[in-house]
């Protein structure tokens, strides 16, 4: 296996294109793993890591860059997640181990893509648009068009991923990730991710993903506009989860049955909504 | 046959090069060609924590890092850790609260509760079970650890 340490995206770029089914390896929590399993087995490596201004977080007029080479850990325990970023932030600090989160890497998960990540949900709650690099040069994806399938996404041969862009969210707005989980660490046998603005008590904003209980995050227009225009209350969103249940098409596996994951969401939906209200309502009284 | 490339590493203070091939990783670096055998293989997955260093500081999975992804860095291993046969606080705590069962995952929870004391030096209960929360213990015994992280935070051995 062929190792390269390119220092500008571009390199990486060309490498890729030059080593046909060459990977990209970030922290390599993942893809060692797999390596380590006897899962993968390819004939180049072209560790980002080099590469000048790929990690890092930084605010500019749209919103929030976050480089593709940035831990979990610095997404974790960055202040400018706040607001609805902090769908992100808390995200972030739910996967795996600290041990784990000083390697892997946001471009790194998102690109491999495993619907019970963390991130998954939390970048369609939050609206963000992945920014892709290739030959051809730099594209942006929302995310609910970036992840296709089960670890599959949108980024083509000889492509990789750059950055995440979270446009601004409503003032005053909160992010919850509520993943329920076997242990602590663990992927989510199923998460709701959202974020949320009040206006007193009458819901002005609402994204929901549902991560675990299906291909992608699973997200459904109709629940939210169920619930935005007017208070929040238990009925509508019941209503709501029920909606996002009938949307999902999870698998039996290790971590619980697909029945069991569908009668976890309209209850994770109700608790990251009282969360959420609770920060807000914590946030005014302040 | 794998491809080897030349790297250069600290460990533990000291600076060393070498080949290593493109597939090793750093936990078959410091345990087959630097004879650092403290730091342990559990799961090779990632998920036991037996095999964590430090990397420039912060607790990493030595079975997920690749040697040739490393170079440039600072580890240190359990071995690392007593200057002068003296230990450090923390391992007088595990010692002095009877923290160690087996022994297996000990290096692992001693470098994973070094690098949480690094960043945050007095933390709550909650806050070491996280920290440790990516640490297995067969032997199940955590309550010592806790009891050992919390009282090295206490100042309790220096």
């Amino acid at each position: 296996m062929k190792f390269f340490e390119p220092d500008t995206i571009d390199e990486a770029v060309s490498l890729l294109n030059e080593h046909e089914e060459a990977r990209c390896i970030s922290g390599g929590a993942t893809l060692v793993a797999m390596m380590n399993a006897d899962l993968v087995d390819m004939p180049a490596l072209v560790s980002l890591r080099r590469i000048t201004g790929l990690a890092g977080i930084a605010a500019d007029k749209d919103g929030l860059r976050i480089g593709g080479m940035t831990t979990h850990n610095t997404i974790a325990n960055d202040p400018q997640l706040a607001g609805g970023w902090s769908v992100l932030r808390r995200a972030a600090g739910q996967i795996a181990h600290p041990g784990v989160r000083t390697m892997g890497t946001i471009g790194g998960s998102i690109s491999h893509a495993d619907p019970a990540a963390d991130y998954l949900g939390a970048l369609v709650a939050a609206d963000a648009r992945v920014e892709i690099a290739g030959a051809d040069g730099v594209r942006q994806v929302p995310a609910t068009d970036f992840f296709v399938d089960y670890y599959t996404t949108d980024v083509e041969d000889g492509e990789l991923v750059t950055a995440v862009l979270l446009p601004a969210a409503p003032a005053g707005a909160v992010g919850i990730h509520r993943k329920f989980a076997r242990a602590d660490g663990d992927f989510a046998t199923a998460s709701i991710s959202l974020v949320l603005a009040l206006s007193g008590d009458v819901c002005t904003h609402l994204r929901i993903a549902v991560g675990g209980c299906g291909a992608t995050p699973i997200n459904v227009p109709e629940a939210e506009q169920l619930l935005v225009g007017q208070p929040l209350d238990k009925q509508r969103i019941a209503e709501a989860g029920k909606l996002l249940s009938a949307a999902c098409d999870p698998i039996d596996d290790v971590r619980g049955s697909a029945e069991y994951r569908l009668l976890l969401v309209p209850r994770l939906l109700q608790q990251a909504l009282d969360m959420a209200t609770d920060e807000i309502n914590a946030g005014a009284a302040a | 046959m794998s491809t080897k490339i030349q790297i250069q590493l600290q460990v533990n203070g000291e600076a060393r090069e070498l080949l290593v091939r493109t597939d090793e990783t750093l936990l078959e670096t410091l345990r087959d060609q630097f004879q650092l055998t403290g730091t342990k293989r559990g799961c090779n997955q990632g998920v036991c924590g037996a095999c964590t260093v430090l990397r420039d500081g912060e607790p990493v999975r030595a079975c997920l890092s690749l040697a040739v992804n490393s170079t440039d860095t600072e580890l240190t291993t359990i071995e690392g850790l007593a200057t002068n046969g003296e230990l450090q606080p923390i391992q007088q705590a595990f010692v002095a609260e009877g923290a160690p069962q087996c022994g297996f995952c000990m290096s692992g929870m001693v470098l994973a509760a070094k690098a949480l004391l690094d960043t945050n030096p007095n933390p709550t209960i909650d806050e070491v079970r996280e920290g440790l929360s990516g640490n297995l213990c067969r032997c199940t015994g955590y309550v010592k650890v806790v009891d050992a992280v919390m009282a090295t935070a206490a100042g309790k051995y220096g």
